[in-house]
């Protein structure tokens, strides 16, 4: 197949040790998925010759005609476990990550961020996990890449800290005119932010799947924005 | 609307990984067995991959091919449909995986997948080819010197002595094949009546495949199935059995030979249909006749007909269609007894075995059309009657003893499972002794290539002669995994070191070989530690003693491979004297090769031909069209895949 010697880029090098570790995993969960498939189709579901929008798999379809996709409907997701929106440790992991990059060259960011809602706390606090948990249960209805809008009111102190996902600053949220106005601007805000920060992830991604993911995240932020301005108009 | 769908290789390696999940917890010796239940409450256990996989509800395209592909060659060689399943799937996560590494170049494709499917298809193709050039010779040298050859025969013969082998291992290879089908309780005594069947069957000074392929083709006409026995009422009984009843009553013959005659067509011809006129003339003016006299006119030929049979002394009609309700009073008027609505195969197997012509124009009955049969009386087996009939003068005309099986069975499901058993065992025994010849278009290319090649030369005279002898068998258990694997990386060492002109064999040998593991890896699935300990047994048997020698006659008497423990080399003249050292060996130290019993070579050798056809043409699929009609089988039409044959 090496017809032109075109080799920087399309050799064929032995993966990494974290490639590997997702192509591991990657066949592992293939493999459950095709064991639950088989052994629904012995309990009598048949299998359609079409797959599934979302994640590719083919679909079943049981007695009452209908339709179950085995790894959408009961396998946790491949990709929802990264996604730090619908996932308490990935949150967890992600503000961790964020601690050390940030951690000589920006305090006084730390405290911008914690000092407009008015947290005691000097430094960036670890969230706790049932904050997370919380906001991660009301995020889900959402799909995936789309970051979660932030809920109108925000009460507790911690809640921006998690929910929001610590951007570089996010700057506060002066009261407009109307009463969706404040609503929307927030969401705009948010969502830009959520822009921002991806970029800046974008920019410095060295793996391959992570930028793919990044970019879909911008998409459907941009697409999110699309509709957000839509709606103030 | 038409969907059309690009498959990619991860789609098609899905697929078949959900097949082969299905039919993994039944595959082996320790398989387990499916319990298929229906609405009625009907219940059945089955082990047979040819059940499970018909019982699937299967709506995509490619499962309904790969499944039609297994069903196919179980219907050609009786077993192998969940080897096969197995063995497609290891052959395509292997060829996903090399295909995986292929440098991508993406200019020239579009994208990943699809340079990654021309790849798999690329390496599909050269597998075919090196399996269709190759093959033969490889298990000719690699597996056959390990095995022994079963003769005809000692099939039919009775065993003299108890230690007479060779029967022992014909036995053997039925017991171990109803054994996986049936069960450990009845699988020797199924097998007995196996060998009793083919025996009276043995047509004399003939080729054992004539006869298996008869018994094969009539096998329905053979057998009747009796729900309601237990299985150790199975039986034979002489001569054939008629599954319908008699439609008049049969008069007591005091065992004079009955003389019997076969209709194919009505005895009173059916002139009005609906819709048809009925135009009655008389005379040679044409005036209109009278109905009257068109009856009597019919009834009056018929007679005649009746006393032309009664004149050639006929006492029992037996005819494919349904007589009219004249014709069976007439029948019985003449004290003949009538049994109707008998289907085809019975009848030519009747018509083949009697010598009788069937008749198919009533107005003319010659004697050859009257067959001569000892007996004509009803049989009652369970719940039905039926008609049993044996014939005069079979032992002069033909040399055979006609007899019919009787199978019997607790429920309907497990006696029409002990009965597709027996058909797929006359099935595994005629692939088995059927000559592994080869077509004349594969030896002419041996011929062109054995000029670059230094391995096996064939003269022109023996191009047609089969490579290796008919009825190989070789101890089960994935033995002939084994040997083959060895053979191919032995042959892609050899390829390398020799430089040969073909760089691309060794890579498809290394995939093939690594591929043919995951056979006795399922089998010995509940202990890995003892894959490896037979592994290594086999390996370092074959190096240790070089071929030919048996491993049939080794399990035979449960010996041990001992791993270079025993220092006592065993004399290679001949293989009871092998046996006889190796028994005292065996004292030493325990056996772990499990005695699975055997299995035929050519049964494997046709799997694996048609894995890699069926691989082929998976991946040669590009585009599935889905048309959505009403009509499911249109809808199946639309995929553009290719059927698989068993046969190269």
């Amino acid at each position: 197949m090496d017809l032109n010697g075109d080799d920087e880029d399309f050799e064929w090098e032995p993966p990494t040790e974290a490639e590997m570790k997702v192509i591991q995993a990657r066949r592992e969960r293939q493999d459950k998925i095709s064991k639950l498939m088989g052994d629904y189709l012995l309990k009598g579901y048949k299998m359609l010759g079409e797959c599934c929008d979302v994640c590719g798999t083919i679909l079943l379809q049981d007695k009452q005609h209908k339709n179950y996709c085995v790894s959408c409907q009961e396998l946790d997701s491949d990709v929802d476990k990264d996604n730090p929106a619908l996932n308490a440790q990935a949150a967890l992991s992600q503000v961790r990550e964020r601690q050390l990059a940030a951690q000589s060259p920006a305090p006084s960011q730390a405290q911008e961020l914690n000092g407009g809602p008015g947290s005691s706390q000097p430094n960036v606090s670890v969230p706790r996990p049932e904050h997370c948990e919380g906001a991660a249960a009301g995020g889900r209805g959402l799909l995936p890449p789309l970051a979660v809008l932030p809920p109108p009111a925000a009460p507790s102190p911690s809640v921006p800290a998690t929910t929001t996902t610590p951007a570089p600053a996010r700057p506060p949220v002066p009261p407009q005119s109307a009463a969706i106005q404040p609503v929307v601007q927030e969401a705009e805000e948010a969502v830009l932010a959520k822009l921002r920060w991806a970029t800046n992830q974008l920019q410095s991604s060295a793996s391959l799947e992570a930028s793919i993911r990044l970019c879909s995240l911008i998409t459907s932020c941009a697409s999110s924005l699309r509709s957000l301005k839509e709606l103030s108009q | 609307m038409v969907l059309v769908e690009h498959l990619n290789l991860e789609h098609v390696l899905q697929t078949v990984s959900v097949l082969e999940s299905v039919v993994l917890r039944s595959f082996g010796p320790e398989g387990g067995q499916v319990l298929f239940t229906r609405d009625t409450g009907q219940a059945m256990l089955s082990r047979s991959g040819t059940c499970i996989l018909t019982a699937l509800r299967l709506e995509h395209p490619l499962a309904r091919i790969v499944v039609e592909c297994a069903l196919k060659h179980g219907s050609v060689t009786g077993d192998g449909s969940k080897t096969f399943i197995l063995m497609l799937a290891s052959i395509l996560r292997m060829i996903h995986s090399t295909a995986c590494k292929e440098p991508n170049v993406s200019h020239t494709y579009n994208s990943r997948d699809v340079s990654e499917a021309t790849a798999a298809r690329r390496l599909a193709d050269e597998l075919l080819a090196f399996v269709l050039e190759e093959l033969d010779d490889l298990i000719a040298t690699g597996v056959v010197p390990y095995g022994c050859c079963l003769s005809w025969e000692d099939f039919t013969a009775k065993p003299q002595l108890p230690a007479d082998k060779n029967n022992h291992c014909v036995q053997k290879l039925l017991a171990s094949f109803f054994q996986t089908r049936l069960g450990c309780t009845h699988s020797d005594f199924i097998s007995d009546l196996t060998c009793e069947l083919l025996t009276h069957w043995k047509f004399k000074n003939d080729q054992p495949s004539l006869s298996l392929q008869f018994v094969n083709d009539n096998f329905p006409a053979l057998h009747t199935s009796v729900s309601g026995f237990p299985i150790s009422c199975s039986r034979l009984i002489e001569g054939q059995v008629i599954h319908r009843d008699f439609a008049t009553p049969c008069p007591q013959t005091d065992h004079k030979p009955v003389k019997a005659v076969v209709f194919t067509g009505y005895l009173q011809p059916k002139l009005l249909s609906a819709g048809e006129v009925l135009e009655l003339r008389s005379g040679e003016q044409g005036k209109e006749g009278s109905f009257v006299q068109f009856n009597t006119w019919a009834e009056r030929s018929l007679e005649g007909v009746f006393a032309n049979l009664q004149s050639l002394g006929v006492s029992v009609l037996l005819s494919g269609v349904k007589q009219s309700a004249a014709v069976l009073a007439l029948a019985a008027h003449a004290n003949m007894c009538a049994v109707e609505c008998v289907s085809e195969d019975e009848l030519s197997l009747f018509a083949q075995l009697s010598g009788a012509r069937p008749i198919s124009d009533c107005w003319m009955i010659e004697p050859d059309n009257v067959a001569t049969l000892t007996f004509c009386q009803p049989i009652l087996l369970g719940a039905h009657r039926y008609v049993h009939v044996a014939f005069n003068d079979l032992e002069e005309r033909l040399t055979i003893k006609p007899c019919s099986l009787i199978i019997c069975g607790p429920g309907e499901g497990q006696t029409d499972q002990c009965a597709s058993a027996f058909q797929d065992a006359i099935r595994m025994l005629l692939s088995t002794w059927e000559p592994m010849g080869r077509t004349a278009s594969t030896a002419s290319k041996r011929t062109l290539q054995s000029n670059k090649r230094t391995s096996f030369h064939k003269d022109d005279q023996i191009r047609n002669a089969p490579v290796f002898k008919p009825g190989c068998v070789i101890p089960a258990g994935g033995t002939f995994e084994f040997l083959l694997n060895h053979a191919l990386l032995q042959q892609a060492r050899s390829c390398l070191v020799s430089d040969d002109a073909n760089m691309g064999f060794p890579a498809v040998s290394q995939l093939l070989a690594n591929a043919l593991l995951c056979v006795p890896r399922q089998i010995y699935s509940h202990s890995p530690r003892c894959f490896l300990q037979t592994q290594t047994a086999l390996l370092s048997f074959i190096q240790n003693h070089s071929p030919p020698f048996s491993l049939v006659y080794n399990q035979e008497h449960n010996t041990v491979l001992t791993q270079g423990q025993d220092k006592s080399e065993c004399p290679l003249v001949e293989g009871k004297q092998c046996m006889h050292c190796c028994r005292e060996a065996d004292k030493s130290s325990k056996g772990f090769m499990l005695d699975l019993g055997l299995e035929s070579v050519s049964c494997k050798c046709q799997l694996l031909l048609a894995v890699l056809q069926c691989v082929s043409s998976l991946l040669h699929v590009d585009t599935v069209l889905h048309i959505h009609t009403q009509s499911r089988r249109l809808a199946n039409i639309s995929s553009e895949g290719t059927e698989d044959e068993a046969e190269d």
